[in-house]
């Protein structure tokens, strides 16, 4: 199996690991839980496979992230984890750069953004020598209200490719809702692979397909209980 | 003249940017280039120049503490530094500038700002630190008209204009239009990336104000072009500090990696024992304005661990081998194998080419099974032949081919 897996153990087994390089995007629509999944997709890359994690958060700021991690009991080994806050400069937060820790000028930045993603995986790659990095963008539905979908797309464009070179992974949630049909479609052209979420009468459903599968894995009943992704059907 | 500020830079363009001049810092998108268009502010304030800040990827109050972190205390120069903000507005936050755009997104508005400032301050240095944010915001073709029209006033006025912009995958006809037309000087500022970009350089693109015969002279001479350009990192506090290259020879016992050494280098330091190295060789190389500093790795297994510690240093590396002995080619792909997982640049030199029995650069390229991208350079290090031509090819590998 590959070194880059979901740690959700009934999608890993019935996908087989991700191929390095891959480009994923995770979708779904508001409340569903996918920003958990995100989080746990990488508390399970960084403390189980090892793998160093960078997560480009415009959302929140880096400090609630990781306050998120120790409020659920999920360690997370900090060496291996990079975080570009795109959210705290904009507020005027008092929050200073850290090892793990960087703050872009805000999130309309891109470039700033992109120097950020990029020394955390000059680091990661050629200081310590981490050969599996995922990167975790969350989200692009977040980027597409700051900035124009050409932007952003050019942005990805980027960083797709930067993935595939580095043999990375690349994983970048878009809101269902607040995401129009023809921009996903558009997007779309950049991934290899979707992770979809789906609720129905208050239930929260996860499937995955990868481009080199023949075709989706069956839908599965997940609850998030204690920060951990549980599939219950 | 207005020095960049920049270290070396303003020596390739023979003192700085005359007045009523523009320069375009054009950056590859992950590369940390920004720093330039604000160190270039630095120099003039600190000149006694008035400054102007285009703020349009992020607020001012942002900025001023951008530059504190590195290092540059821009308080000393309050009443020299104005900045026109192209950005509150866009977040509805209220701005205390002097110059507010009222929408940052129109490039009328904008336009129509800036040409004010322009007209009304003395001449100034004026540094638009995202002109890739103005372009994402009001357009490709739109925000090329303006350009024209920014550089015609601060013609006019006797102001240098300098832009930083990161080179998203825009359309080729704006790209080339930035690079060829609209300026009068282009700086490229790139990133060295196999895998991963792990080093940073910039390269003087264009300059219309050097004399004419060097600049055919340049356009001639592949290796003056290298000594236009040169190796950066960026230290907060510090800003852009030059950076000698730490390049890598290695391969197996008696290929003639010290000899490699010597023969590159202005002065080389071998430790070694009956013949054979047991520590380093270091030099340091000084070609055509180029400089590196050399290391040879020792031979032995058990010190394969120092070819990592300096695996992950380097940012090239070259593998020497002894053309007559092929039975050493396993132990060579072995110590190559180590420095490759780094994902750094690398080219083999086919040593001992003048002894009876040579392989050819194509047999040794066959036996290793190399990509066709991968140079094998023939060489007689003990002769100096083939080493600086090596050099060159690795240095073209490692910037990406100047």
């Amino acid at each position: 199996m590959s070194n880059y897996t979901l740690g959700i153990k009934e999608l890993d087994n019935l996908i087989g690991g991700i191929k390095k390089g891959s480009n994923l995007m995770l979708i779904g629509p508001p409340m569903s839980g996918k920003e958990l999944i995100l989080y746990n997709i990488m508390y399970h890359g960084a403390s189980k496979n090892e793998n160093a994690v960078i997560l480009v958060n415009n959302r929140e700021p880096a400090k609630y992230v990781l306050e998120w991690f120790e409020e659920n009991k999920l360690e997370l080994p900090l060496s291996r984890i990079g975080i570009v806050d795109c959210v705290t400069r904009t507020h005027n937060g008092g929050q200073v750069e850290s090892e793990t820790i960087k703050i872009a000028s805000g999130p309309i930045d891109l470039s700033c953004i992109g120097v950020k993603i990029s020394q955390f995986f000059d680091n990661f790659f050629m200081k310590k020598n981490i050969r599996e990095i995922q990167l975790h963008i969350n989200s692009l539905s977040t980027m597409l209200m700051y900035s124009n979908i050409q932007t952003v797309f050019r942005f990805t464009h980027v960083f797709a490719g930067r993935i595939k070179a580095a043999g990375a992974l690349g994983i970048y949630m878009v809101e269902s809702g607040m995401t129009d049909e023809q921009t996903i479609a558009a997007f779309k052209q950049l991934f290899n692979g979707m992770i979809e979420i789906k609720s129905e009468n208050d239930k929260n459903f996860i499937r995955v397909v990868v481009e080199f599968q023949s075709k989706p894995t069956p839908w599965f009943e997940y609850e998030i209980e204690k920060g951990s992704v549980r599939i219950v059907g | 003249m207005i020095e960049t500020g920049i270290p070396k830079l303003d020596e390739f363009l023979e003192g700085g940017i005359p007045r009523g001049n523009n320069l375009l810092y054009y950056i590859q998108p992950g590369v940390d280039g920004e720093v330039f268009g604000m160190q270039t502010i630095y120099a003039a304030l600190k000149n006694g120049e008035t400054g102007v800040v285009i703020a349009s990827s992020s607020s001012p109050n942002n900025i001023r503490d951008q530059f504190q972190q590195f290092g540059w205390n821009i308080r000393l120069f309050k009443d020299k530094l104005i900045f026109v903000d192209a950005y509150n507005s866009l977040i509805g936050a209220p701005s205390s500038e002097k110059y507010v755009v009222s929408d940052p997104a129109s490039i009328s508005d904008l336009d129509k700002t800036i040409i004010d400032a322009m007209k009304e301050l003395p001449p100034s240095t004026i540094v638009f630190v995202s002109l890739s944010t103005i372009m994402d915001l009001c357009g490709e073709k739109e925000t090329i008209e303006a350009i024209t029209r920014w550089n015609r006033y601060a013609c006019q006025y006797n102001h240098v204009s300098v832009f930083n912009f990161t080179a998203w995958p825009y359309s080729q006809d704006t790209l080339d239009s930035l690079k060829k037309d609209l300026f009068n000087a282009v700086i490229s500022i790139g990133g060295i990336a196999d895998r991963v970009i792990f080093g940073q350089y910039f390269w003087v693109l264009k300059s219309d104000w050097i004399k004419e015969t060097r600049r055919f002279m340049l356009k001639s001479d592949w290796a003056k072009e290298i000594k236009r350009s040169m190796l950066f990192k960026v230290l907060r506090p510090g800003g852009v500090r030059l950076f000698v290259p730490k390049i890598l020879v290695t391969g197996p016992s008696q290929a003639g990696k010290s000899t490699l050494v010597r023969a590159l280098s202005a002065q080389a330091v071998a430790v070694d024992w009956l013949g054979t190295t047991v520590a380093l060789d270091h030099g340091h190389v000084d070609y055509k304005g180029f400089n590196a500093e050399v290391f040879g790795t020792p031979d032995q297994e058990r010190f394969d661990h120092i070819i990592k510690l300096l695996s992950s240093e380097a940012m090239g590396v070259f593998l020497v081998v002894d053309s007559t002995n092929p039975r050493d080619f396993a132990r060579a792909n072995q110590m190559l194998d180590i420095t490759k997982s780094y994902g750094l640049p690398y080219i083999v030199i086919a040593n001992k080419q003048d002894l009876d029995g040579a392989l050819s650069p194509e047999e040794i390229r066959k036996m290793f099974n190399l990509p066709k991208d991968i140079p094998v350079i023939p060489s007689v290090a003990k002769d100096k032949s083939g080493v600086f031509e090596a050099f060159e090819v690795l240095i073209d590998k490692i910037t990406g081919g100047l």
